[in-house]
């Protein structure tokens, strides 16, 4: 069976397939889609694109270099700031006033994201099922991976479509 | 008790009842065994829980093959606390070559609780993109894109903490978890009622209910002392002031902790959306049967 096949077979057998909400993509873009070795040249420029990209994103987001940016998703907070790594929301373990299980002294990464979120009224991002993360991708350029068409650039502007998809 | 098995329970709307067993800190079937006695016939399910609170224990799918043996339809946790993607793959085709379909996708508890607080923990996928990854196995295919031919036949299980904040980002999650492809749903459980009704009317705002099916869970406890435990110590629960008063003023904890499980599980079972109880009793499994009895849970 070819992998397209397979994939249609996939969202029809989907039980939430038919009729769920939008904002959903569909079941085929978990994966990273443009899952390539990194040659050694691309690694070399990735690595001075870093440090360029680290000089704004550290700072300003305490952004921890996962090389598959969705700060754009997450209200600009780094989700990845979560003990669990948890690119789609929080673990059952937020404690009153949205406190972080593990370390009871800080917030819980996805309360913040999602009053930032709610704030920027940039909700409907937050429904969008993230990638599976690419671990190949870790340290390298976000910016670059964009550029060379490995991940999906940011959603900078909510666009309003018929279905109130926003994507 | 029907032959039934919990996925064609869901499809035909049953109105379900689950329970959970902890294997024991030790390679000891016989005491797999012991417990599997209080919830024969009576349970449509067990959970079989995967290294809870993050403390070593026998093997939930070892376990669970052990309670099959006894005549109970386990559903085996697993977490992404400790395997990679590979190995959660392999281990779903493994439940599939058992036979066991029940899996509940968990991202789980962090390693920082349990007693090896210096382990490196996974987290490789999330509970959403696990969830997401059995849904892809059972029909036919590997994170990778390659396909199989002899698909496991798996019946998904995810969670959802009403209690937790923020309300709304509970919801968005529940709503990407029924669209990564879970058939059923059990939550932490409930002691403060109110709370959970505002979240039932969320989901069914949502119109999420149709979706899935909604176990609520809901966990019996013997004391005063343990409920204001689970107030302060265990992260995502809320327990009513009021509730703890009770249990205080009690002259039998224990028979007013049954009490209090059995008058949780009547409200809640007329709470619109409700599919099903989960409950979990904690160290006191013994308990079942009462409890099951006493809140008119057999006839179902």
């Amino acid at each position: 069976m070819t992998r397209e096949k397979h994939i249609t077979q996939l969202k029809n057998t989907s039980p939430a397939g038919a009729g769920r909400e939008t904002h959903v993509p569909p079941l085929d873009d978990l994966l990273t889609k443009h899952s390539r070795p990194i040659k050694p040249g691309e690694r070399r420029i990735s690595t001075v694109a870093r440090l360029l990209e680290d000089l704004v994103k550290v700072p300003l987001f305490r952004c921890q270099r996962c090389g598959e940016c969705i700060l754009s998703h997450t209200g600009f907070i780094c989700s990845q700031r979560c003990p669990k790594r948890l690119r789609n929301g929080p673990c059952g373990g937020t404690g009153e006033d949205g406190t972080c299980e593990v370390y009871p002294e800080r917030k819980c990464i996805w309360y913040r994201i999602h009053r930032r979120a709610r704030r920027l009224k940039r909700l409907p991002l937050l429904n969008r099922i993230e990638n599976i993360h690419n671990w190949e991708l870790e340290h390298t350029s976000a910016w670059l991976n964009v550029f060379n068409k490995r991940i999906d650039p940011p959603t900078l502007f909510l666009k309003k479509s018929k279905k109130g998809n926003a994507q | 008790m029907s032959r039934m098995s919990l996925k064609q329970k869901i499809q035909n709307g049953k109105f379900l009842f689950t329970s959970e067993l902890g294997p024991p800190r030790s390679a000891s079937a016989a005491a797999v065994r012991k417990k599997t006695a209080y919830f024969k016939d009576i349970v449509d399910g067990v959970n079989i829980t995967d290294n809870q609170t993050a403390i070593v224990r026998l093997s939930s799918t070892a376990a669970a093959v052990i309670c099959r043996e006894e005549g109970l339809e386990p559903i085996v946790q697993m977490t992404c606390r400790d395997r990679n993607r590979l190995a959660l793959q392999s281990d779903l085709l493994g439940l599939g070559a058992l036979g066991i379909p029940n899996v509940l996708c968990l991202t789980g508890d962090h390693q920082r609780f349990g007693n090896h607080p210096e382990a490196k923990n996974v987290f490789d996928l999330d509970s959403v993109q696990f969830i997401y990854t059995a849904h892809r196995l059972r029909s036919g295919s590997f994170l990778s894109g390659d396909t199989m031919k002899n698909k496991p036949n798996l019946c998904i299980g995810g969670a959802a903490n009403p209690f937790a904040d923020s309300l709304e980002m509970r919801v968005i999650r529940l709503g990407k978890k029924i669209a990564a492809g879970v058939d059923f749903i059990q939550t932490q459980p409930v002691y403060d009622l109110a709370r959970f009704q505002s979240w039932m009317a969320a989901v069914r705002d949502a119109g999420l209910h149709t979706k899935t099916a909604i176990l609520v869970g809901v966990m019996p406890v013997k004391s005063a002392r343990a409920m204001t435990y689970m107030k302060s110590e265990v992260p995502g629960m809320r327990v009513p002031q009021e509730l703890i008063r009770r249990m205080k003023k009690a002259a039998d904890p224990k028979e007013e902790g049954i009490r209090v499980a059995v008058e949780t599980i009547q409200r809640i079972k007329e709470v619109e959306g409700v599919r099903g109880i989960h409950l979990m009793p904690l160290l006191w499994e013994s308990i079942t049967p009462r409890i099951a009895e006493e809140a008119d849970l057999l006839k179902y």
